[in-house]
């Protein structure tokens, strides 16, 4: 029993097609729902958990501790102008935070939410290569980041483009290297190794502990994806203003802030199921995507802590990082998988 | 776009004087290619008041507000300064008394200025937290100053021979209990920054500075001392009681953003050990001198012209002033520390990343009321 | 003699120096906070905070002092009708408050201590001037406000 096969079966008034008709669009905005109160929670749990360590109170003025505080900061950017720079390149320059929310939204879609309770599978698409669904998906962000650094004629914004190109094509490549390990890994044991539920499936030994050397690239990849410290070059406030978004204003900024938001969030859910075992735990059946909720939040608190606790990485260092260290990693990440397999242990 | 394709090799950028990197309202005009820097400018005056004039128009004993905005974070340094220099001139010895506080009070400030410098810096680096510890420290040196002085920043509480309230028991306890906790405190934030590679891969053999060429240009301060110049000028020629009290001056071989770091965090264990030997040896006596007594503020006449240098956070104060017989500066100069140390940013930063320009401009430890006057 | 002490570099083991970092850093989540929240809650003023300027017009001599003193010009003198022996050209001082910096050189020079600072220090108001005149000075911050 999954969700939708829930949501048909009470809507089975309207006939059999209708039903499901209805059932697909109401589940597609429950996961855009939980998208955004996600990122307005992960706004609101930033905000608050870097207040209270940097011994700050933190938003506790609107509503009850400050949660209306992310509600009442989207007003204030939807209510903002949008002010447009002289000699931006229009349709990029309006494009591009789109583009970066759409890739987030997107990727939401694929994750593998596991059982809860009485309704049964939460997971919203199913697809064979979900896996490669999900990475395609994200790299269209760093897209949405290049034209809107290349489009909106501001100096500091090209630079900071120019940076996101320079980290994403040097972490890319290992990230892939790792993926493609999990998936060796995984065609042990079941037989849609590129489907992300299969992934997840495999998983009796989390693949965390089988493959700690692809954990650590994929653990790095994800951050720099989302581009917090000690990775955010691309927008390095001490140096470049904020990179790529520095002439943009109102509700189109407000689209760039929440998809890093969500891109830390949708990253974290990620490594815990393709390394964590996603929605596996104790009463795996009835609480589920529970698990997956907390191994997400430890991950997500995590990221936080490394976010105010390192400096910037220089963007050189980040890129002699990446093709000298990561890839090779991630190479000899694959070699010990194929000695496991051929071995038998996994 | 008319632009079709880029027809110049170098980007010219401007940082600042609103920019987040930027201390204060710097402005750097920048030449870019590509990542690497080619050509700093800096460019001054954004904050610019005049304060030199302003002194000469005034009595004796109201230039000390002046002085108290030039270097905004270190106040208490700037005040001694101008003292140093314009007791000289008025021929007013300070009693023993007050020259105790005054160097607890400088010492005290030295340490808030520092603190605040280690914040900006690893602002500047990308570090938030930091900052947030360094000023919570920094907040119970300004609550001692309130304690103290009656406000915060701009004490203006020291006076032409003497100080403004005398120090009592609750503030000698105050003040001790500060120092106590504060080392362990200094050694949470030095361990946070040090020990981190990021940290020591972005500050490492960036900003080489030679010592030649530190002296060649005027660097004073921690600059020139983590240059391995063992320069201080409360050993070279001591001020105050330094010449009574036991310290060390830190110097560092590493010549780079790193030796700045190290050599100011231990500058600042220096300064409380300065601290807790003087705060015991403060004598009894009163707290001004009678010449010197508030009825007669307005009537010191000085005649002659002296040079006091004292040893700021930022590196060696210098104060010139002249005297013609009047109850008025005929001429105050002020050889600021940052203004010297910021012209060394050009040659640092030639051919280096942006990312190394704005660590090695953060090193310098850049306060603008001083630079600009 | 001079004592020089050489700083050497941190030392430090990769990787698990940054890690005990991060550890400092969660530790703090513990910590109460040390900000005040302001118009709720108000921190102790310590004893000898000072700011607000007042006058005594009893008291005044009309001497000029406080004006010479003044380092900015913020103090000037001011024509009062009011009956007082000691201050026979009745001239009062009177403060703007938009340039005052609080330097207490008024207090200390003023032979009758008729010129004095308080704690106030609320003196925020929607009004663009900040003149104080004699009998403003005399008079309490709730009152000049109203």
């Amino acid at each position: 029993m999954n969700l939708l096969l829930r949501i048909s079966s009470i809507l089975s008034v309207f006939g059999h097609y209708p039903s499901f008709i209805l059932a697909y669009i109401i589940e597609t905005l429950m996961v855009i729902i939980f998208a955004t109160v996600v990122v307005a929670g992960m706004v609101y749990l930033f905000r608050k958990y870097m207040a209270r360590v940097q011994m700050r109170v933190g938003p506790n003025r609107v509503g009850k501790a400050g949660i209306l505080q992310v509600m009442a900061d989207g007003l204030k950017l939807i209510q903002k102008e949008s002010i447009m720079p002289e000699g931006r390149d229009d349709l990029a320059y309006k494009v591009a935070p789109v583009l970066i929310f759409f890739g987030l939204i997107m990727g939401f879609i694929f994750i593998p939410y596991g059982p809860l309770a009485w309704f049964g599978q939460l997971t919203v698409s199913h697809s064979d290569v979900s896996l490669i669904i999900i990475f395609a998906l994200i790299a269209i962000m760093p897209i949405g980041e290049i034209l809107s650094g290349i489009s909106s004629n501001n100096k500091y914004a090209v630079l900071g483009a120019l940076r996101g190109v320079a980290k994403d094509i040097s972490f890319e490549v290992p990230m892939m290297l790792s993926i493609l390990a999990v998936v060796m890994m995984a065609s042990v044991k079941v037989s849609n190794p590129l489907d992300i539920n299969g992934v997840v499936v495999a998983q009796s030994i989390p693949f965390a502990i089988l493959e700690p050397l692809g954990f650590f690239v994929f653990l790095i990849s994800m951050a720099a994806r989302a581009s917090y410290s000690p990775f955010d070059m691309g927008e390095s406030d001490s140096e470049l203003v904020t990179g790529n978004t520095t002439e943009y204003t109102g509700l189109r900024f407000g689209l760039f802030y929440l998809g890093l938001f969500g891109t830390i969030f949708l990253g974290s859910m990620l490594i815990s199921t393709i390394y964590l075992g996603g929605y596996y735990g104790p009463y795996t059946n009835y609480a589920g995507f529970i698990w997956l909720l907390i191994k997400t939040v430890v991950l997500v608190v995590i990221s936080l802590t490394i976010w105010l606790s390192m400096p910037r990485v220089r963007i050189d260092k980040f890129v002699t990082f990446g093709w000298k260290y990561l890839l090779p990693i991630s190479f000899i990440n694959l070699i010990i998988t194929g000695i496991l397999i051929f071995g038998g242990i996994a | 776009m008319e632009n079709k394709g880029l027809k110049e090799k170098y980007i010219e950028l401007n940082m600042g004087p609103q920019h987040p990197s930027t201390h204060g309202v710097l402005r750097l005009k920048l030449l870019l290619d590509g990542e690497t820097v080619k050509n700093v400018e800096p460019v001054i005056g954004y904050l610019h008041r005049n304060a030199e004039k302003i002194c000469e128009l005034d009595f004796y004993c109201d230039a000390l507000i002046y002085f108290d905005r030039m270097d905004y974070v270190g106040a208490m340094n700037m005040e001694v300064g101008y003292l140093e220099a314009a007791e000289k001139l008025l021929n007013i010895e300070p009693p023993e008394r007050v020259v105790w506080i005054r160097t607890v009070m400088a010492e005290l400030n030295r340490l808030a200025s520092h603190l605040v410098w280690a914040g900006a810096f690893g602002l500047d680096l990308g570090m938030l937290t930091p900052f947030f510890y360094v000023f919570e420290q920094r907040e119970k040196i300004l609550d001692l100053f309130t304690e103290i002085c009656g406000s915060r920043q701009e004490t203006n509480y020291m006076s032409i021979g003497g100080v403004y309230q005398d120090f009592n028991d609750k503030i000698i306890y105050k003040i001790k209990e500060f120092t106590k906790q504060f080392p362990k405190k200094l050694d949470e934030v030095y361990n946070l920054l040090a020990k981190n590679d990021i940290f020591i891969s972005r500050t490492k053999n960036v900003g080489i500075l030679e010592p030649e060429v530190a002296l060649d240009y005027g660097v004073t301060g921690p600059m020139l001392r983590a240059s391995g110049v063992p320069y201080d000028v409360r050993k070279a020629e001591p001020y105050l009681a330094y010449d009574r009290v036991n310290f060390d001056i830190p110097i560092s071989k590493g010549k780079d953003v790193l030796a700045r770091f190290v050599v100011r965090f231990e500058e600042m264990r220096q300064s409380v050990k300065i601290i807790n030997q003087a705060i015991d040896k403060i004598p009894d006596g009163p707290y001004f001198n009678p010449k010197a007594r508030k009825s007669l503020m307005l009537r010191l006449r000085g005649e002659g012209d002296v040079y006091a240098r004292t040893e700021s956070p930022k590196g060696e104060f210098g104060v010139y002033l002249v005297g013609d017989g009047s109850v008025k500066p005929y001429r105050v100069h002020v050889r600021s520390p940052s203004f010297k140390n910021l012209s060394i940013l050009p040659y640092l930063s030639k051919d280096v990343l942006i990312a190394d320009m704005v660590a090695i401009s953060g090193s310098i430890d850049l306060v603008f009321g001083e630079v600009d006057r | 003699m001079i004592e020089i002490k050489e700083v050497k570099e941190p030392k430090r083991i990769p990787v698990i120096g940054s890690i005990m970092g991060m550890f400092t850093v969660f530790r703090h989540l513990f910590q109460k906070p040390v900000t005040v929240q302001y118009p709720e809650v108000k921190e102790e003023l310590a004893d000898r905070f000072r700011f607000r300027v007042y006058l005594s017009t009893d008291d005044c001599v009309g001497c000029t002092l406080c004006e010479q003193v003044c380092p900015n010009l913020s103090i000037t003198m001011m024509n009062l009708d009011k009956e007082n022996q000691r201050n026979k050209r009745k001239i009062y001082p009177s403060v703007n408050f938009g340039t005052c910096t609080v330097c207490r050189n008024c207090e200390e020079i003023c032979p009758t201590d008729a010129i004095y600072l308080k704690e106030v220090f609320e003196t925020a108001r929607t009004k663009n001037n900040f003149m104080y005149s004699p009998t403003d000075l005399e008079k309490g911050e709730e009152e000049v406000k109203r």
